[in-house]
């Protein structure tokens, strides 16, 4: 589907040289004199590399139609992560690259959502957040008083996030699976 | 478009105060006039990448068609005919087309201000004082997002500086014999991947000045300075003696641009002719047909004195001193 690069948003899959990329963040810009243009952080679905992209504003963009199905998590392995849609039982797999950091944070059974054009997976829509619960934390150190003071716990998927003090072993938090960062206790 | 509330912007938005206080100041001592100007308008300069916003005055059966002015050059430069010297308007200017964005609003601040008597190089050094004195007054608290130690301050003690030629040379490989060739210049934007089809040279030039040279500016702490432009570029700038450079300047500080200025056009029948092609420039790009203000050329005939204008985006000047990096954060209430 052709649009003006002008109408471009986030979340958007757009060709560029050939390949496909995913708009990360696209901002309108018209200098004081001159043609309008659309700035962009566009992503590499295979490299997962960000590269900033100033299109004419009145330029014709390609916009794939994407379709998004909810999947489910089964696993991964040391390259790809493996995903099932539980209406086709359909397998897809899907490289540890384009997922980032989110792979980090799934849980066996967690349910997201999956690009996918001309019926291949492009990359998932990470979940806003995940619960996970705590199996590791050392116990808040008597004194200390800093606000806002972190401490490394380790959380059921095995990697280590930074809970505030008081979180303790056996509790739930929420963490934003695509920064990694803490967001609430649940 | 909604009206939005934004009360946490509260300290940002004294700081829009703090720098609109300053600013006043530094030109009450310059002796600059400040000039209260209409913002409607029945006729308006036509500029071709710039949308206007149109309405109507009504009156029983009268009805006629008045324009929100983009910027409020055409009533500053009619007070300069008059002799009334240096002035400066302060206030709201609108520009259509233009979605809410980072750096944009439709409706937003513009702070324009001539003076008699210099070129656009010696405007640069005004510009500067203006900045400096800003800065000053509000303890240096610009920060830069690009200077990668502890103390980031923005100096504004000198320009970083670059006439359009080098810049396009050093950053983008292109040489001043394709800058300055329209054809030539389409060409090497083609080699380098940008889409040509049905693109103009104004589209390409600012295509890659934003892609390639940008993104390189203000890297060294000191605002930067780019002069000397295709005179494609400037439908009111003098053109230097070849004919073919328009004396602007375009200014950004840590990679934004603020502001540009130029030496004022003076010739009425060079202007006459250049209304005539931006006028044919805002057809062809389907722009709204307004009123031309042929009053101004008339005007122009009695003298515009040697002269040098300049714009400058004041939200955006605030956003450097107030370190955000959206408009609207400045802003107490934003229509989004």
């Amino acid at each position: 589907m052709k649009t003006n690069a002008g109408n471009l948003k986030r979340g958007d899959f757009v060709f560029y040289q050939d390949t496909i990329w995913q708009v990360q963040k696209a901002d309108f810009y018209s200098p004081g004199k001159g043609a309008a243009l659309m700035k962009t952080r566009i992503k590499n679905i295979l490299s997962a590399k960000n590269i900033e992209y100033n299109y004419k504003s009145n330029e014709q963009v390609d916009v794939l139609d994407v379709s998004s199905v909810e999947m489910q998590y089964l696993y991964k392995d040391s390259e790809n992560i493996f995903l099932m849609d539980e209406r086709t039982y359909n397998q897809f797999s899907l490289s540890l690259v384009v997922v980032g950091k989110t792979a980090d944070f799934l849980k066996e059974g967690e349910k997201m959502f999956v690009y996918l054009y001309n019926d291949k997976p492009l990359t998932i829509r990470p979940p806003m957040s995940v619960s996970l619960k705590i199996i590791e934390a050392a116990d808040a150190i008597k004194g200390d008083t800093v606000t806002g003071a972190k401490k490394p716990a380790i959380v059921e998927t095995g990697v280590t996030v930074l809970v505030p003090l008081f979180i303790k072993v056996g509790e739930m938090i929420t963490v934003n699976p695509e920064t990694g960062e803490y967001t609430g206790r649940v | 478009m909604k009206i939005k509330t934004s009360i946490n912007n509260l300290n940002n938005y004294k700081i829009y105060l703090r720098v609109e206080e300053e600013v006043n100041k530094f030109f009450k001592r310059k002796g600059y006039l400040k000039a209260d100007l209409p913002v409607l308008s029945p006729a308006l300069i036509p500029e071709s990448y710039l949308e206007i916003f149109e309405t109507k005055f009504r009156y029983f059966n009268r009805k006629e068609k008045l324009y929100l002015t983009p910027s409020p050059e055409l009533f500053l430069k009619r007070l300069l005919i008059t002799g009334i010297g240096n002035c400066y308007y302060l206030g709201k200017a609108f520009r259509n087309s233009e979605p809410n964005s980072s750096w944009h609003l439709p409706e937003f601040t513009m702070l324009e201000f001539y003076k008699v008597g210099i070129n656009y190089l010696e405007m640069a050094d005004e510009v500067l004082e203006l900045l400096r004195f800003i800065s000053v007054r509000l303890s240096f608290r610009a920060k830069s997002r690009n200077l990668k130690k502890n103390d980031n301050r923005i100096s504004f003690e000198r320009w970083e500086k670059y006439s359009i030629t080098q810049a396009f040379l050093k950053f983008a490989g292109i040489t001043e014999e394709e800058l300055f060739n329209q054809k030539l210049f389409i060409k090497k934007a083609k080699s380098k991947g940008y889409k040509v089809d049905s693109a103009s040279y104004e589209d390409l030039f600012s295509q890659i000045l934003a892609q390639e040279i940008e993104p390189r500016l203000g890297k060294s702490g000191y605002p930067s300075l780019l002069y000397d432009y295709p005179y494609e570029l400037s439908s009111l700038a003098k053109l230097n003696k070849n004919g073919k450079i328009a004396e602007r300047c375009e200014f950004y500080i840590d990679g934004l641009e603020v502001g540009g200025f130029c030496t004022e056009l003076n010739d009425y029948k060079e202007q006459e002719k250049r209304f005539f092609q931006e006028s044919e420039k805002r057809k062809k790009n389907n722009l709204i047909n307004h009123t031309i203000d042929k009053g101004f050329i008339k005007t122009l005939k009695y003298g515009l004195p040697d002269c040098t204008g300049a714009g400058i985006g004041f939200d955006r000047l605030v956003m450097i001193f107030a370190n955000v990096d959206s408009i609207d954060k400045l802003k107490l209430i934003n229509i989004l």
